[in-house]
């Protein structure tokens, strides 16, 4: 069963999302901002983290830039969340370090699509 | 003085007595002369007379050889006081009897001997010698000798007469002239005077008064005449004058009311502006906030309907799918509004690119191509040969081509879509023309009217039976104008629609000072425009106005200034020149300062340079925590911002102005695509089962 990071700071979208991808056989582990994303990516060593772009304190970019500096959580896919329907926010994930993007309102199954693809490159490697 | 500098009155006067006296002197030398030549003769005439008496008288002496008589008579000349000496020579030359007026002066120039008889002058003296005879033997010669004492006593006298008559007559010419004259130098004087007065009183009402119809009168005459045109012209211009003044006074006041005018248009620009950009502002932050619920709306209902399939609850299904698309079209509407907000507040910027026309067609179908197999259409594309690259804003083509297709597919039911592309030249520019037409339901004359005008979809109840904002043929004509292009419709009701729509091949940017978004642009273009002894100042805000303001005020204080309209620019551009200090603004539509901030702080090369937040968002506390310097709330207090950067110069050593580091290189064309179907994914809600990969 695969494990993932849900790294948002909004509550309800927490818990949807965190809900609806349990149903389709996930595991799922909360952060709520940045910081917490960051210890708990290290602490949990998830297989694939969700990460909210728009977090306050430390923004996803940053946090994805420190994840891929850091050896132990290099190798675990990124997917950006990002809230604005704007082209520079997904090259900013991608500069970034993210492994891929989605928009919100979030397409489910494009989602679900998108961390099938992660997980499987993820073996591969 | 000389005589020429003289006055007339002067002048007259001395000509006059000049002429008088000339006249009165010549007259007397001649007659004076005449008198001394006449008297001369008549003197030489008596000495001779005197002679002959006084040989006559002396001849017996001589015949006798008496001298003392001899020396007698000659004696009796003493009575002639001008006679200085009387000598008789005997016939053999010698001396004989001897008389002179002065006894013991002999005269020096007494001839030894006789000479031939007459008279001569020597000198101041008459000489006379005379043959002394009796009964016409030859006894002697007799010499006498005047001095002419009354000739010169004469002439004294006559020439004292002549020059107490002239200097007499003189000042007679003197008083009679004096008065004569002012005949003659009157009038002048009173024309003089009365032109001084002119001149000094500017008064052109004066006239000289005539005294005689002489040519001094017809000068006065004239005189009089050039016054009264000066007159006339001087009301004339005094009068223009006014007038000049007047419309001077006129135009003034016209300038300072339209001065006033235009501080007030600048004012209401700048209120106008704000507003504008608060509204922006608001609806950036409006439609972030409305879509966060909006997930949750449409993420519970998705995950309900699941759950409800899972259980076999079909009737909650139903109902569930209904608030699903229901959150979907709002969602689709916040967009477009968003977007036509955007394009109202100016915000819409192009970010040109060369891109491969057929490449984005191909993207493009792929992308719709589950809409297009929805209402089982059939899709047909048509590129001609020559239709190549083109130079536009690939995003905005593609969303006007998107908007068209999605259009055709929602609206046809079982027919045939085709996409025409072809280029040609118009007026000296070449036009990339594509053209969307479909079998669809088709527009009606009326309805084609309001097509591109917002919230205008040709019937409410389409609204209800096919959905969409009717925003999009609003941006997708929007889009069209900001590329300088133009869109057509030509359609009949039943029978389907044609879309055309002309982009120029190659689109060109209006806007100065804002640098196009693309990464491989070249820098050093700006750069070369710079001068090298500034320092740079990068300003990054994504308002035109606010951009040429900074820019403007920045290079007053000597700096070289960049600006962009963009952050991710901004930091690209950062890197490649190295400001000395970088303004951010922090709302901006394509991204947000506060981001921007985070990133050049974590940018080792990068992080020293100071940054001034410069925005309408009031968190001094964030800016401060993120490694702001500054923070500066618009709009903007000049003043302030100068000390600011005084600051900031001082504390700094000169730096290098422009390195020559190559600008990053671009992502990846993959990467590109994937952000590509994203967008237009979004777009078209009903696009299902994208995927993307790097």
């Amino acid at each position: 069963m695969p494990k993932i990071l849900l790294v948002e700071d909004n509550e309800m979208n927490r818990d949807m999302l965190s809900r609806r991808l349990e149903r389709r056989g996930h595991s799922v582990v909360m952060a709520q901002d940045g910081e917490q994303g960051l210890s708990m990516a290290s602490t949990e060593m998830p297989d694939l983290i969700l990460m909210d772009i728009s977090l306050p304190f430390m923004d996803g970019c940053e946090v994805t830039r420190r994840l891929k500096a850091d050896k132990r959580t290099r190798d675990i896919p990124v997917i950006a969340l990002t809230a604005h329907a704007l082209v520079t926010d997904r090259v900013k994930a991608i500069n970034a370090g993210c492994d891929d993007y989605d928009t919100k309102p979030v397409e489910f199954s494009r989602l679900i699509e998108k961390i099938q693809n992660c997980l499987v490159e993820k073996k591969t490697l | 003085m000389s005589l020429q500098d003289l006055s007339i009155r002067r002048k007259l006067i001395l000509i006059t007595m000049l002429t008088s006296s000339v006249a009165l002197l010549l007259s007397s030398a001649s007659f004076l002369i005449y008198d001394l030549i006449s008297f001369r003769q008549l003197l030489t005439q008596d000495l001779t007379t005197q002679a002959e008496i006084i040989g006559y008288n002396s001849a017996a002496a001589m015949a006798f050889k008496d001298e003392p008589a001899a020396t007698a008579t000659l004696s009796a000349l003493k009575v002639k006081g001008d006679i200085v000496a009387a000598v008789l020579y005997s016939p053999d030359g010698k001396m004989f009897a001897r008389y002179f007026r002065n006894d013991e002066t002999l005269p020096t120039f007494l001839p030894a001997r006789s000479q031939e008889k007459g008279y001569r002058f020597e000198g101041r003296y008459l000489e006379v010698w005379h043959d002394v005879t009796l009964n016409g033997e030859h006894l002697g010669t007799l010499f006498l000798q005047s001095d002419m004492r009354q000739w010169s006593t004469r002439a004294k006298r006559y020439a004292t007469i002549c020059l107490v008559f002239v200097l007499i007559s003189g000042f007679l010419a003197y008083l009679v002239s004096s008065k004569l004259q002012k005949v003659i130098s009157g009038p002048i004087v009173h024309l003089e005077d009365t032109m001084r007065m002119v001149s000094a009183n500017k008064n052109y009402e004066v006239r000289a008064v005539k005294s005689y119809a002489d040519e001094i009168g017809s000068l006065i005459d004239g005189f009089n005449t050039m016054l009264s045109d000066i007159q006339h012209r001087d009301t004339a211009l005094r009068g223009a004058n006014d007038e000049l003044q007047t419309r001077t006074r006129e135009l003034e006041e016209e300038i300072s009311q339209r001065k006033q005018a235009q501080e007030e248009l600048l004012k209401a620009k700048y209120v106008a502006e704000e507003a504008s950009r608060a509204k922006s502002t608001f609806l950036a932050n409006m439609s972030h906030e409305l879509r966060t619920p909006l997930n949750a709306i449409i993420g519970y209902s998705e995950m309900l309907e699941e759950e409800a399939q899972d259980s076999g609850t079909d009737t909650n299904v139903q109902d569930l799918q209904k608030i699903k698309s229901a959150g979907k079209h709002l969602l689709a509407l916040i967009n477009d509004v968003l977007d036509l907000s955007k394009i109202e507040a100016g915000k819409m910027s192009l970010h040109l690119e060369t891109f491969d026309v057929a490449g984005m067609i191909e993207e493009i179908v792929t992308t719709l191509q589950p809409a297009i197999n929805k209402n089982s259409n059939a899709l047909r594309v048509h590129l001609a040969d020559q239709v190549g690259m083109m130079r536009a804003d690939i995003t905005k083509v593609r969303q006007i081509l998107f908007n068209l297709l999605s259009n055709a597919c929602k609206f046809t039911d079982h027919g045939n879509i085709s996409v025409d592309v072809d280029q040609s030249t118009e007026e000296g520019l070449d036009w990339v023309r594509f053209r969307v037409t479909d079998t669809g339901i088709g527009i009606s004359t009326k309805q084609q009217k309001n097509l591109f005008q917002e919230f205008a979809q040709a019937d409410t109840s389409i609204a209800r039976k096919y959905g969409g904002t009717g925003l999009g043929l609003a941006i997708t004509h929007r889009f069209v104008q900001l590329m300088k292009g133009r869109i057509g419709v030509e359609s009949q009701p039943g029978e389907g629609s044609a879309f055309t729509v002309h982009i120029p091949a190659q689109v060109t940017l209006e806007a100065v000072g804002s640098l196009p978004a693309e990464g491989n642009s070249d820098a050093s273009d700006v750069i070369a425009d710079m001068q090298a002894d500034r320092d740079t100042i990068l300003v990054i805000d994504d308002d035109a106005a606010v951009r040429e303001l900074m820019s403007r005020f920045l290079m007053k204080l000597g700096f070289n200034v960049l600006t962009v309209p963009n952050g991710e620019e901004g930091l690209r551009l950062a890197k490649q020149v190295r400001p000395v200090l970088i303004t951010l603004d922090v709302v901006m539509p394509d991204c947000d300062g506060w981001s921007i901030l985070s990133k050049l702080k974590a940018d080792s090369e990068l992080s020293k340079v100071p940054v001034i937040m410069v925005t309408i968002v009031d968190n001094e506390a964030k800016g401060f925590d993120l490694g702001a310097s500054n923070y500066l709330i618009k709009p903007v207090d000049r003043e302030r911002l100068a000390v600011l950067i005084e600051k900031h110069r001082i504390s700094r050593p000169r730096a290098i102005t422009a390195s020559n580091t190559a600008p990053k290189s671009r992502p990846p064309r993959a990467q590109k695509r994937g952000e590509v179907e994203a967008e237009a994914s979004e777009r078209f809600s009903h696009a299902e089962n994208l995927t993307s990969r790097r």
